[in-house]
């Protein structure tokens, strides 16, 4: 109990009528309801409501699919053989995507698939209005995963104490020294 | 209602007729199940009494309703996934939970994290375990019948998870800490808006205060029900505020100080460990309420020294595989409901060989067998409510 | 034990028959005045007492979170991890409300069993027990979610046909339950053998 409720107790008012007039004092102010139905809530960018996918950044690596801590992600792909494109050069073999979906009903909305993503193809959406009839309505498919990306906001701005990102830093280091002769070189690989 | 004006008038022993020919007040004893779904036992915990009449002779906790395999589940992931998994078990301290995995985690590395990192979570714990006990401070009356109070703890509540969900993503799953410190930085600004937010929250709570606290009927309900002793404290391993509403003076924040509270709790900051010495469900209540006082003033000297810090990352670099190296290590946080602990047996793979968790609910509920005997039906609700626990906590 | 199978729900000739305008009126009564019991089990059900907060208000939708228990209830939120242990007590609860019932299923360990689906302990999914109307995924989904869910379910409601056939195809089928489920007693543990007494 609080110095300010013994107080208020010792100048003999009683607790009951402190309670209705703080009830009182919160009829008179505005209410706090959100309207959600009409009034779409403000939320800020890191909500964790939908994961999109950027189809087109996925090399089917498979590393958000091993990451995930429920195993949800399901991605199926082929290696297509691209032609070379100059003559006698070689053949390059390139991973295709068939499908990707991620099993909402399972998800935990953690983020490791999205952290894990090397690639930037997995993005987090505060959508929520994804509400199902039918349980096998919440596996979602490539595309429907693609759509969910015009929702995604832009991510905030770092608090101005962050470290600065790996590029900036990168760029305020000096220069690299020069190349070491071969044979110190090859002696540093050894050790 | 209109009878009991006449009893109080008569001396001696009053014979009471019950209309069903029962022969007076000869009872016999009565084995009754509460739960596993009631409404008073926020969640699916069960209990099996023996009454005699109105007086409960013995109470027996069943556990196991919620039982959801955590630990075993835990040994078959990486570290980084056990933490998803680790929030979950105490759903109202989602945070703290997933501290003392990755203490331990980092101890067992050696790892040192970054300063702004160990201030940062220590903010974060100390807005979660506020969001914590503003449950209780709701949902405890409610089950006393006063409903009035959990509409302005959930208010609160809002407040702070809208702050919560900027930095993590999360409402009440924060997922923020990852093994070497935070999984990214804090927003631009987000200092500020917890700064309003603790202060928009400690300018309301005086209304829930006027609710409860000198509350008569809520006094009268709880006063003097449901002692305490110090000793069943100990026999029972009973901690966190319940404990320390009997006078048991002990908190890890400062006892086994971890994070940054040696610095909160050292003499002259703001950290101090809120004790009662009456040990029944009022003092538990007090308890609930000051630590809500601490743990503000906690943030605001957080927020402070964050904004003083040097400039700096809020993790380290680590190897795509992470693997613990051989050993064991018991690792003990102070939860907001009590000591929450992570035994974790690891050999040198990626996933632990075994996480044993101790969880504060769990033996706080295990003292319920000494508490209800002799008390009154009518008295169970409110000694079951202030034992303040949470049945994944419990069951795991 | 016998089983003696419970009979379909039947509704009489007048419903059958009645013209549609009636039918209209019925669903938008049901609809809107949807007495919700919730069946809380785990970290959902903390994100359903937001919900039925001053901030996100259900009641503002006819949702009332009032009933007393399952016999006055029209709508039944499984929030939070279904247990083995815990599903007969589902099932019992679910078959003492009366009809029409809906079932929303809020979060993701009701829907498919969640983070926790290679537990050994953990129902796959309240679906598995009970018929569910409306699925809201999230670990856990905030509170707007279950708004939007009880958006999709009154939309359904308003759909929904008044005859004996739809009624069947909604409760029949093979979950439907017998008398011996909703009157056997729970498991009886083991006896304990005396050993050498």
């Amino acid at each position: 109990m609080t110095e300010a409720a013994k107080g208020s107790r010792a100048a003999g008012i009683p607790g009951l009528v402190r309670g209705l007039a703080a009830t009182a004092r919160t009829l008179a102010r505005p209410t706090h309801t959100s309207e959600y139905p009409d009034a779409p809530p403000s939320l800020p960018p890191r909500s964790r409501g939908v994961i999109a996918l950027l189809a087109e950044n996925c090399t089917s690596c498979m590393l958000c699919a091993r990451e995930c801590p429920d195993w949800c992600i399901y991605i199926d792909s082929h290696k297509e053989t691209v032609p070379a494109t100059t003559p006698g050069g070689r053949d390059r073999q390139r991973n295709v995507l068939d499908r990707f979906a991620i099993d909402f009903s399972l998800c935990m909305y953690c983020g490791i698939c999205v952290e894990v993503c090397p690639f930037d193809a997995l993005f987090w959406s505060p959508e929520f209005e994804y509400a199902e009839l039918d349980i096998r309505e919440l596996l979602h498919e490539r595309d429907r995963l693609g759509q969910w990306m015009a929702t995604v906001p832009p991510p905030p701005a770092l608090d101005e104490r962050s470290a600065d990102p790996a590029e900036v830093s990168a760029l305020g280091k000096p220069a690299r020294a020069p190349r070491a002769p071969r044979q110190a070189a090859a002696e540093e690989g050894q050790a | 209602m209109g009878q009991t004006g006449e009893v109080t008038t008569t001396d001696g022993p009053r014979e009471l007729t019950v209309g069903m020919g029962a022969g007076g007040l000869a009872t016999a004893d009565m084995v009754l199940n509460i739960g596993p779904q009631h409404p008073a036992t926020h969640g699916v915990l069960r209990l099996r009494i023996v009454v005699d009449g109105e007086r409960i002779i013995t109470a027996e906790p069943v556990v196991g309703y919620m039982h959801r395999g955590a630990e075993k589940l835990f040994e078959v992931r990486d570290y980084r996934q056990i933490i998803v998994l680790a929030n979950r078990h105490d759903w109202l301290s989602a945070f703290a939970n997933e501290l003392g995995v990755v203490l331990g985690v980092e101890q067992m590395l050696g790892l040192e994290v970054p300063e702004r990192a160990v201030w940062a979570r220590t903010l974060l714990a100390e807005l979660n375990r506020v969001l914590n006990h503003l449950m209780f401070l709701g949902s405890y009356p409610l089950e006393l019948g006063a409903i009035t109070p959990i509409f302005y703890a959930f208010r609160e509540r809002e407040e702070l998870q809208a702050v919560m969900e900027e930095a993590s993503g999360g409402r009440m799953h924060y997922m923020f800490n990852r093994v070497g410190g935070l999984k990214e930085d804090l927003p631009a600004g987000w200092l500020d808006r917890v700064t309003h937010a603790v202060r928009a929250v400690r300018g309301r709570l005086p209304d829930l205060e006027a609710l409860i606290s000198g509350n008569e009927i809520l006094e009268a309900r709880t006063r003097g029900i449901g002692l305490l002793s110090p000793e069943a404290v100990a026999a029972y391993g009973v901690s966190g505020p319940i404990a320390r509403a009997s006078g048991v003076d002990m908190d890890l924040r400062r006892d086994a100080p971890y994070l940054a509270y040696p610095e909160l709790f050292a003499p002259g900051g703001p950290g101090r460990v809120v004790t009662r010495t009456a040990g029944d469900c009022l003092a538990r209540l007090e308890v609930l309420l000051e630590q809500v006082h601490v743990s503000l003033d906690l943030a605001d000297a957080c927020v402070e020294r964050m904004r003083s810090l040097p400039q700096g990352p809020v993790n380290v670099r680590l190897p795509k595989v992470l693997k613990v190296p051989e050993g064991d290590l018991y690792t003990a946080t102070e939860n907001p409901l009590g000591f929450n602990g992570y035994y974790l047996v690891s050999r040198g793979e990626k996933t632990p060989w075994r996480l044993k968790l101790r969880s504060a609910s769990f033996n706080n509920i295990g003292v319920l067998r000494e508490l209800l005997p002799g008390a009154l039906i009518s008295d169970m609700v409110a000694i079951l409510g202030s034992t303040f626990f949470v049945v994944g906590d419990i069951d795991k | 034990m016998a089983t003696v199978d419970l009979p379909l729900p039947r509704l009489g000739v007048g419903a059958e028959t009645a013209p549609r305008p009636i039918k209209v009126v019925l669903n938008w009564g049901r609809r809107y005045s949807l007495w919700v019991f919730n069946f809380g089990l785990a970290c959902c059900a903390i994100e359903f007492i937001a919900a039925s907060m001053a901030r996100h208000d259900f009641i503002r939708l006819g949702v009332i979170p009032f009933a007393p228990g399952p016999r006055q209830a029209d709508l039944m939120v499984v929030s939070g991890t279904v247990t083995d242990k815990m599903a007969p007590a589902v099932r019992r609860l679910y078959d003492q409300m009366p009809e029409p019932k809906y079932v929303i299923s809020f979060g993701a360990c009701s829907n498919s069993g969640g983070p926790y689906w290679d537990s050994y302990c953990v129902t796959k999914g309240v679906d598995t027990v009970v018929p569910v109307d409306v699925y809201v995924p999230g670990c856990p989904p905030r509170p707007e979610a279950l708004l939007q869910g009880i958006i999709k379910l009154q939309e359904k409601i308003a759909s929904e046909s008044l005859s004996s056939k739809g009624m069947r195809a909604k409760y029949g089928g093979h979950r439907a339950a017998t008398a011996a489920e909703v009157t056997r007693p729970l498991v009886a543990p083991p006896t304990r053998e005396v050993v050498g007494g």
